[in-house]
């Protein structure tokens, strides 16, 4: 595509802008490609979150009629109240179509009096919380086995992990800021984006490498424009807090106000009064937002004469992601504020943040962002394969690349090839670890790395082009099989699924079949590829090469291209 | 929005994609084996644009016109990717035979 | 290693042995782009304070920018002909939301 003179030329001809651009769009994708990748693809699957941490919870049971919702939230109330009465804040989330159980957390009591946990999770900066899963209809504490289900790859693809969640958004931020000037730079770099979207070449190396990178980049042009910058707008108040610092503290809790519905509790009266029924509240919520429009019941200082109950509205509901509740004192029933306005500038944020956790979605939409962040995904893959690719042609000795080349073909590998395998080993380890393990759910997560770091062990050590074989073969092995696991050690096997029209389990086992056959594809069509002989140099100062290259064996990574539209990434998703 | 709905919005993207493409000189060789003429490749841009517009147009008509847009984006997405797979498989199967 | 290699290598040894000077001009650059850039996008998000609307409203809209605005000079500093360019650039967009953020403050 660029038409680049001969390194001697390039030092006296000024470059023109799209050859500036292609460099600039160069390097701020390879330097971020690989976290971009896992980013990507953790972020895509979360679109299934829900999903997936049902998938991994087999005890719970599958979704049924959901009762009403002021029912439940009195239920739930009446339950966490035995356990801890004296709670100052508690919030029951209402159970949903796509997750028909009831959670809940609440702030226990201090040390030492009744309902507080030994060993109960702590927050950051102190106060401890007690949470747990309610059945929606008989409100009784379900117990599943401990995971962190499909919230470990959505927290993951904004904090990373193993190190303090901060430092993950600083990085994933960076990485973001290095997307948003990948997108303008390619665009401005690539003219004909739009008209030559049609153009495809298939089979020939580079050409279709660029090709396949240029379609996915094209057609997925909006999401991915979308998905950077709101994703950059999740984070603003920590990437940019700037205009907030120069603010009064009373707008700045404007601000705030804007983007989360924490209520504090007020300072407790000392007196004792009855809590008014919960569903009272929540009917009066369903009257404003329509039936199943309560999200969220949040119940401060239950039993006392200040306590406030305030009811969330349900987010799947709308696009914005600002806040919408209800403020009632606790006792009287009395409505003490009500939002469900916010001016165009905190909407247009709340839009951008809607519209990236896409919470509103139905099944069709959802499969759509799924698929297209997919394919965003895949973008960021044939890029940085792609990377390779070109520069292999211009090896001066195929054998003996240099340490850049080298380093950047075998992150490839372990970035893409090997996220999958760690993303199916958690699913795996979900499967196998004892019930009762200690830290099962930290041990979940610690199989992902594991694996991922095993597979960057493969990828040092085994010639590339092997190592891409093996690892795809193993993902695909990994994913096809979850299916048969899941029958051998629970009680939910895909037939049962199947018949009785559990679409989460069916569905996940259906879309975890389709991966592994992706993965299958991409490395039978890796193992098959038998790179072409060399065309004769134009480049100035590369003498010719002999002809033909290596045998397939020898050589790294192919240089024809694996089928265009066939995704790299995997890992489970629904 | 319906799964009737759903299906519309994305017979419209999928034609519209079609018909640009055909308003295209290299997708015509792949699919016709002829360039068309300049009215005709003009004619088939028109017929292209023109669905989007009925596209764009049912986004809005549906119940909640900001998730029309979100699904007409993620339809003409689909439907984008949908109309470049299938050239590429045809160019692909007729240059093997 | 065969002579070509010999020859790739040592191409990259000369340039690299000419030392930081042929290097500045693009040091120069990404220091522009990645400092100079977020001073601009932080800027932006403080100078919106100064827009005649309610503050958060003005807050919101400046966060919102200031990304794009951080991205735009990023590009702005490679697309131009010299780092010297790329510098006087951001300075220029700086001026003007300095002078509001000023007018905010007083």
């Amino acid at each position: 595509m660029s038409k680049t003179p001969t390194k001697a030329k390039a030092q006296a001809a000024p470059r023109g802008i799209r050859q500036t651009m292609s460099d600039l769009h160069i390097w701020t994708g390879l330097l971020a490609g690989w976290i971009l990748y896992a980013m990507f693809l953790t972020g895509t699957v979360s679109y299934f979150r829900e999903e997936i941490s049902r998938y991994m919870r087999p005890e719970l049971p599958a979704a049924q009629a959901l009762p009403d919702a002021g029912q439940t939230a009195e239920r739930v109330a009446a339950s966490i109240l035995r356990q801890a009465p004296g709670t100052p804040q508690m919030r029951i989330t209402l159970p949903t179509p796509r997750n028909p159980t009831a959670s809940a957390f609440w702030r226990l009591p201090a040390d030492g009096q009744p309902g507080a946990e030994a060993g109960a999770r702590r927050r950051r900066g102190g106060g401890a919380f007690g949470e747990g899963l309610f059945d929606a209809a008989t409100a009784e504490r379900l117990h599943a086995r401990a995971t962190t289900g499909g919230d470990f790859f959505f927290r993951f693809h904004f904090n990373l992990h193993y190190m303090p969640p901060l430092w993950g958004r600083w990085i994933a931020g960076l990485c973001a800021m290095f997307m948003l000037v990948a997108i303008v730079s390619g665009v401005i770099t690539h003219k004909k984006i739009f008209i030559d979207f049609f153009t495809f070449r298939w089979g020939k190396g580079q050409r279709s490498w660029l090709d396949a990178h240029n379609a996915l980049s094209v057609f997925g042009l909006p999401f991915h424009f979308m998905i950077t910058w709101s994703g950059l707008i999740t984070l603003m108040l920590m990437y940019m807090p700037w205009g907030l610092q120069s603010m009064a503290p009373p707008e700045r809790a404007a601000v705030r106000a804007e983007m989360r519905s924490f209520i504090p509790p007020e300072q407790p009266a000392g007196r004792a009064a009855p809590l008014r029924p919960l569903a009272d509240f929540v009917q009066q919520g369903e009257q404003r937002w329509g039936a199943g429009g309560v999200g969220a019941v949040q119940v401060n200082l239950a039993g006392d004469a200040n306590a406030r109950v305030i009811v969330t509205r349900q987010q799947a509901q709308r696009i914005a992601t600002t806040p919408h509740y209800l403020v009632f004192d606790g006792t009287t029933g009395q409505m003490l504020q009500a939002k469900d306005a916010s001016g165009p500038a905190a909407t247009t944020q709340g839009v951008l943040y809607g519209l990236h956790l896409g919470r509103f979605a139905d099944i069709v939409t959802r499969w759509l962002y799924f698929l297209v962040s997919l394919a965003g995904t895949a973008m960021v893959g044939t890029g940085l394969v792609l990377w390779t690719v070109k520069r292999r042609a211009r090896l001066p000795d195929p054998d003996r690349p240099y340490f850049g080349f080298r380093l950047v073909e075998r992150l490839n590998i372990a970035a893409i090839a090997g996220l999958s395998l760690g993303m199916a080993g958690m699913l795996w380890a979900n499967r196998l670890l004892p019930l009762e393990m200690a830290q099962r759910a930290a041990w979940e997560v610690h199989a992902v790395f594991i694996l991922w770091a095993a597979a960057l062990a493969w990828a040092l050590l085994r010639p590339a082009k092997r190592a891409w074989v093996e690892l795809l073969w193993l993902a695909a092995a990994a994913l096809a099989l979850l299916p048969l696991l899941t029958a051998l050690t629970t009680e939910r096997p895909f037939w049962r699924s199947l018949m009785d029209g559990d679409w989460v389990f069916a569905g996940m086992e259906l879309s975890l079949l389709a991966l592994a056959a992706l993965h299958a594809a991409l490395a039978w069509r890796t193992q098959r590829h038998q790179p072409r002989q060399r065309p004769a140099r134009k480049a100035a100062d590369a003498p010719r090469r002999p002809a033909p290259v290596a045998p397939a064996s020898v050589t790294p990574t192919p240089a024809e291209p694996v089928p265009a539209l066939a995704t790299l990434p995997a890992g489970e998703s629904a | 929005m319906t799964p009737a709905w759903h299906l519309l919005m994305f017979t419209l993207c999928l034609g519209a994609f079609a018909a640009l493409a055909l308003g295209m000189e290299r997708p015509q060789e792949t699919l016709l084996q002829r360039p068309l003429g300049v009215a005709a490749s003009r004619a088939w841009r028109l017929a292209g644009w023109g669905l989007l517009a009925a596209a764009l147009w049912l986004a809005l008509a549906a119940p909640g016109w900001t998730r029309g847009l979100v699904a007409l984006s993620g339809h003409t997405s689909a439907a984008a990717a949908l109309v470049l797979l299938a050239l590429v498989l045809r160019e692909r199967w007729g240059a093997t035979r | 290693m065969t002579s070509r290699t010999h020859a790739f290598h040592f191409d990259h040894a000369r340039r690299l042995a000419a030392g930081v000077p042929t290097y500045m001009p693009l040091i120069s650059r990404i220091v522009a782009a990645l400092f100079g850039g977020y001073a601009l996008g932080a800027l932006t998000s403080v100078a919106a304070l100064a827009l005649p609307l309610a503050p958060s409203e003005a807050a919101f809209t400046g966060m919102l920018a200031s990304f794009l605005v951080y991205a735009g000079a990023v590009v702005w500093v490679f697309a131009v002909r010299s780092a010297t360019r790329a510098w006087l650039g951001l300075l220029a967009a700086a001026l003007p939301l300095l002078a509001a953020w000023t007018a905010w403050g007083a």
